[in-house]
Formats: C-alpha cells, structure tokens, sequence
C-alpha cells in the first residue's frame, strides 16, 4: 500500500503568532530562504551500552544514518520548511513539533511519504516526534531535536537565542552581561554555541513487543514502565561522556546554551557539577510553547518531567569555589573534567547495575580566560 | 532487521576506568593554600534505624571523629562554614573507598570528589575550596552513588555569610530589593528521603561490575524528614518547628530522595534561595533573579537533589501543618506504600 500526503498550510495557520513581534521592515530583510527537509523513519536495532540490543524506530536525514535521537535540524524563524518524512518501516507511523500549531502530518502508511509546508514559529527548542500509540512511538526513538534560532539578532545589542519581541528582561540582561561583567569576564554567547542534550528510558521487555509486531501489548506495558537504560542523545555512560557532540567544552568566559529535552516518561533531575546553570526558557504544560523566563534562576539541578524542553545558559565561569588564591591552578593541569548526570540515580545504572553507565555526561574547562 | 546502531567504540580499559575499575591513586591535594577552616568526615561502616513498624534498616554514613557520640547520626552530620573561608576537609575512607562530592558547591576537578573525573579514596585525601555563596548545599559520597547515597552517605552543608547564622546573606547597596528582611531567629533544615529497605541489604559494591542488582527498581516503604521516619515527624523535635510570635522561620528543604517531591506549607512564605544562590536582582553582583512568594498551602516542588529555602516572616500563632508528598519519578503518583510525610510549625 501506498499512500502520499500532501498538507498545505494557508497564511492563518502558518503565520505563527510570534511573527507579530517583528516589525515588517525587519522580518523582509532577515527573511531566510525556504528550506527543504526530508527525514526517513526505519526500524533498526540500536546497541546498548553493556552491549545488548534492543529493537526501535530511528529517524535519518534523506538516505544518510539512522540515529535515536533522530538528527538535529536547525531551522530559522519565519523560514518557509517543507517537510517530507518517508515510512520505510513496517508500521503507519506521524509527524508532530509540539508547541508549532499546525505542523501535524500522517498517519503514512509503510512505504508512504507524507510532506507538510509551514512556516517556522517562534525561536526556542522543540522536539519533532511520532505521537502516534502516545507514549509508544516516541519512546521506541521516534524523536528528535529541533532548534529555532532567530531570524536576525536585533542590532546594537547582546545576542539571545530568542527574537526581540520574546526576550524578557532578565534574559536580556543576563546576555548583555557575558563577556561584559566582572562576574562574567571573556566572550557574549556566540548565536550557534549550544550543545543539545536529549533524554530517554528503555524498558527492552516493551521494544520485544513491538518488535515482535504487538504495538497494543506494548502500548500497556507502558503503564508499567521499569526502564533498565537511561540515554542522553542515544548515548549511556562512558559513550556520552566521549561523544564529541554532547560534550560542551571551552575556556572560561565562553559561555554555552545548554538545550535539554526529554522524550521518556521518567523525571529526570540533570544535576550539573562546576558551575551552576542559569534557566532561561522552559515550555508551557499546556500547549508546549516555547517560554521565556524573566525570573532568571541559577540552579545546579533542575527537573525534566516527561516531554519537558529548558534552555539553560552553562556560563563557562571560573569554578567559583576554586580559591582566588588558587587560581589559575598550577600543580593541577587544565583541561578541569565535570560531570552531568541525573540525581535521581536510579538513572545512573544500566541493566539494574554498572554505576555510572546511566544518563551522565561530561564537559570541559580546556583552559583558563 | 534491516540496520543496526552500533555503539561508539570503546576503549575497553576506559569503559572499566569509567565505572567498575576506577581510578584510586589518591594524590597530595593540589595548589594547596593555607585554610581557614579544617574538618574531617571519616567513614561509619554500619549502624541500623529502627522504622516504625519494628524493621531495623541497615545504614552507612559520615562521622565527625573529632565529636564524641556522634557515630550513629543519619543524615551525617552538619557542615557549616562562612562565606570566604577556605575549606580544608578531610575524607577518612576508613576501609573500602569512598569520596565525597561538595554538592552545589565548584571547586577544582580534584576536589570534586567524582571517581570517573579523578579518583576515588583510599586511606584519606584533604578536599580544598573557598566558600562563596551563603546558602543551602549538602556533601555525600559520588562512589556507586546509586547505592551509597541511599545507604545514608550524605550530610546538609550551609554557607553563611561571614557574620554566621542569623542573616541568610548580606543585603548589598545594589540589591533592588531593600525592604524584606533577611535575618531569621529560628531554622530548620530539612533533608527529605525515602527507603527502600531491599537496597539495604545489598553489598557496598552491589551492581558495579555488570552484575544485576535491581538498583533500576526503588520501591520506597518508608518516607522520612531529617531522618525520622513518618509518621514520627509529627513529634520529633528533630523536625517539629517551634517559634514565637513576630519571628522570622527559615526552612532550608533538601531533597534526598529518589523522588518527586511536593513541599505543601500551612502559611503564606517566600523563597529566597534556591541551589546555594540567593534569590536576588543585582547588576553589580551580576545576579538576575527575584524571590518567589508561595502562597499557603500551594505546592513547591523539589526535584531530587533541589534545595529550597522559604523564608516566613512575622509568624502568628497557630499550628501549621507541613507536608512532603513523595511521588514515584515515572508515575508522578505518591509510592504505593504511603510516600507522605508530616510535622508541623507550632507558633506561640
Ligand atoms: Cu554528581
Ligand atoms: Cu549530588
């Protein structure tokens, strides 16, 4: 069976309200060019870190490598996207970003392709999932990040990534004082300096299930969820800890945004060590929109409950309580290794042991300012 | 099965370094400076806790060999330093190793207390750093973490300013907010937590090397506050909070459990420091925060390892009930063996 969609969004739907923000001037002249993205869902069987494997759904861009999470895109606001997602799998599978009104594509039958044309709302991190058989789809690796940058940085002041119209106060002046304040000596946040942590649980009984084609057996034992590999970009322990691209690293004063995003159905308390974080966007429960905080808080730990998406701004600081005295250190050789890891730590084991092959990872001080 | 993910290659000595065979070449603390403050934490093998229905519950914890009688305590015991005073303290691993992680609190990779980023300790290592930020902080050990920190191995830790307790931090000219009184005559300092008593019988290094432990399952039967199991933390005057009328109460909360934690307070209060930071608007300091009134009653929510501080000033009298509702971090449902627990703010 073969079956092609084809939704079209008109100018109400796909004039995301946050357009409203800009000045038309402004949105001409930064308007950047329509961009095609086409993704691939097939069914794969991903290796886990104590070498098991389990069977899910993964995503790949075009022809390239299929990957859970699926790959990062990275889309502008306003920008004019026409997405095609073509199911190699064997099961009808969806397409949804959470927080984006109107872009929803599917159900596509196995061997169909489904396209959808919208335009790029508010800037922020997103998922782009399957919702289908929710919470099954998704967890099963039918998830991936998105990131919406900007359309134009307004001029004369600090970089955010949010637009003009978005940014709070608070957040405002947190960006105006990287690299521009005794607390904060060295470089603004470079628009594009980020790293995307993405979050995940694997109960392997419930991927056996739909591996073995019973999606509605597997969809029930999702109310009895006992997860035994806990992932961050796909990745457990020593893996994530060397993966170049979860990794933050850099010297003092170049400051990092850290996009955290879970798709699992545990709570996750990502604990960061040598520097606290400051929170600078969360999502709405209720519609899963992108929110700006004004109430900028510095925290070491902070939640992720299921679906939860928070931008946090890792400021690459001296550790504050390395004595002045102390610093730059001598005797003790840069690069300074801290570690990031889930403080519920029960996600800290894998297959019911093996402390710390969970959800940590690691970033990097390579030196000092 | 068309495709197959493979993991990352791995250099098989690292995967082993990374969790089961970790470094423990304890080395001579590095750019030592002169201290202002030395303590040590030596290493209590066992003791039990009798819970309320008569099981007694084996425990490990931290001592201070330099107190007398202070070998059973759990939560360990308190550490309290000045901001700008640097720490000299030393872990006494005693037998087996241990660290400890200065949680919230940044010094260097060494004294951080992480085996995978450095080393775990064997004998004893002195960990250095600089108190900066008053607040709320605890210490606990980052070895087989999963399994030592629920066996009881962590201890609240408080920075105050350098005029001590009595003043949460020091108002500053370039503070916006001028007005709200930050000094406090009476404190608690609650560590919530939840056992499971099957962790308890398991073996210091349960799980490391492969081995299933079933440490993916926390099915918690007790819900505690400071230590003192529900539902003694009605009466406990290691939880119970007494006052006078007119006083300001500070409650430092910390969340040791594995656990969702919703904090309900009978009467109005304000949050003024979260994580070890105070909640303030200062440019000059380069501090964008503002503290959060809560309303009585409402919800505060805690995720694991989160402190809170709320701040009630001017009390009234009256008896204000508290409550932790202990939530399982899949369901978001309180644990199917009660997962609450209570004491009460009594003001005369
Ligand atoms: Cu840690
Ligand atoms: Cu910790």
């Amino acid at each position: 069976m073969r079956r092609r969609q084809f939704l079209q969004y008109g100018g109400g739907l796909a004039g995301v309200a946050g357009l409203s923000f800009l000045s038309g001037p402004l949105l001409a002249q930064a308007a950047p060019p329509p961009i095609e993205v086409s993704l691939r869902i097939q069914e794969a069987d991903v290796e886990m870190v104590d070498g098991s494997a389990v069977f899910m759904w993964a995503f790949s861009l075009g022809t390239g490598k299929p990957s859970v999470p699926g790959p990062v895109i990275r889309l502008k606001q306003g920008q004019t996207v026409t997405l095609t997602v073509q199911n190699l799998a064997s099961t009808p599978h969806s397409l949804q970003i959470p927080g984006m009104p109107g872009v929803s594509l599917g159900p596509i039958a196995p061997n169909g392709i489904g396209s959808v044309t919208f335009t790029v709302g508010l800037p922020g991190t997103y998922f782009y999932l399957d919702p289908d058989r929710a919470p099954l789809n998704r967890l099963l690796g039918l998830h991936g990040a998105i990131v919406v940058e900007p359309a134009a940085q307004p001029p004369g002041s600090p970089a955010t990534p949010y637009a003009a119209g978005q940014a709070t106060p608070g957040v405002r002046a947190l960006f105006s004082a990287l690299g521009n304040h005794a607390r904060f000596p060295g470089s603004p946040w470079q628009p594009g300096r980020d790293r995307i942590w993405v979050f995940n649980q694997i109960d392997p009984r419930i991927n056996k299930l739909a591996e073995a084609g019973d999606l509605a057996g597997a969809l029930d034992l999702t109310a009895s969820f006992l997860p035994r590999y806990f992932t961050i970009n796909g990745l457990s322990g020593v893996d994530a800890a060397h993966d170049e691209a979860t990794v933050p690293r850099g010297r003092v004063g170049q400051p990092l945004l850290l996009r955290a995003l879970n798709a699992g159905l545990a709570t996750h308390s990502p604990h960061i060590h040598g520097n606290h974080v400051f929170t600078t966007a969360e999502i709405v429960e209720s519609s899963h929109a992108v929110r700006v905080l004004d109430n900028i808080i510095e925290e070491d730990t902070w939640s992720m409950p299921p679906l939860m998406r928070r931008d946090l701004l890792l400021p690459f600081a001296k550790p504050p309580e390395i004595p002045d005295a102390a610093w730059p250190p001598r005797q003790e050789k840069f690069p300074l290794i801290y570690p990031m890891h889930c403080h519920n730590e029960i996600s800290q084991t894998s297959a019911g042991g093996s402390y710390p092959l969970g959800l940590v990872t690691d970033w990097i001080i390579e030196g000092p300012l | 099965m068309s495709t197959t993910i493979p993991r990352p290659p791995t250099d098989p000595a690292e995967y082993d370094a990374f969790g089961c065979d970790p470094n423990s070449d304890v080395i001579e603390t590095p750019d030592k400076v002169s201290p202002n403050i030395r303590l040590t934490r030596k290493v209590h093998g066992s003791f039990d806790v009798t819970m309320p229905d008569g099981r007694d519950v084996r425990f490990w914890g931290f001592v201070d060999p330099n107190t007398s009688g202070g070998d059973r305590t759990w939560p360990s015991p308190l550490i309290r330093v000045r901001q700008g005073q640097i720490v000299h303290a030393t872990l006494d691993a005693a037998k087996n190793t241990h660290t400890i992680h200065w949680h919230g609190i940044e010094p260097s990779t060494v004294n951080d207390g992480v085996g995978h980023t450095s080393f775990e300790v064997s004998n004893q290592y002195t960990y250095q750093w600089q108190a900066k930020t008053p607040g709320t902080y605890f210490y606990h050990c980052h070895k087989n973490t999963v399994l030592h920190f629920e066996m009881g191995m962590y201890g609240p830790l408080v920075i105050d300013p350098p005029s001590g307790p009595g003043l949460l931090f020091e108002r500053h000219p370039a503070d916006e907010d001028q007005a709200t009184d930050l000094r406090y005559q009476v404190e608690a300092i609650w560590s919530f937590d939840d056992v499971d008593p099957r962790w308890h019988e398991l073996n210091h290094s349960a799980g490391l090397c492969g081995e299933d432990a079933g440490l993916n399952r926390f099915e918690p039967k007790y819900f505690l506050i400071s230590g003192v199991p529900h539902p003694r933390t009605e009466r406990d005057p290691r939880v119970i909070v007494r006052a006078r009328k007119g006083q300001n109460i500070l409650l430092r909360s910390i969340n040791a459990t594995y656990s969702n934690l919703d904090i309900r307070i009978g009467l109005n209060s304000t949050i003024v420091e979260m994580d070890g930071r105070p909640l303030r608007t200062n440019p000059q300091l380069g501090t964008f925060s503002k503290p959060i009134p809560v309303p009585a009653k409402a919800v505060t929510n805690l995720t694991p390892a989160q402190r809170t501080t709320f701040m009630i000033h001017n009390v009234q009298p009256g008896r204000y009930e508290v409550t932790a509702t202990y939530k399982d971090w899949i369901t978001n449902r309180p644990h199917a063996a009660g997962g609450l627990a209570r004491t009460w703010i009594e003001v005369t």
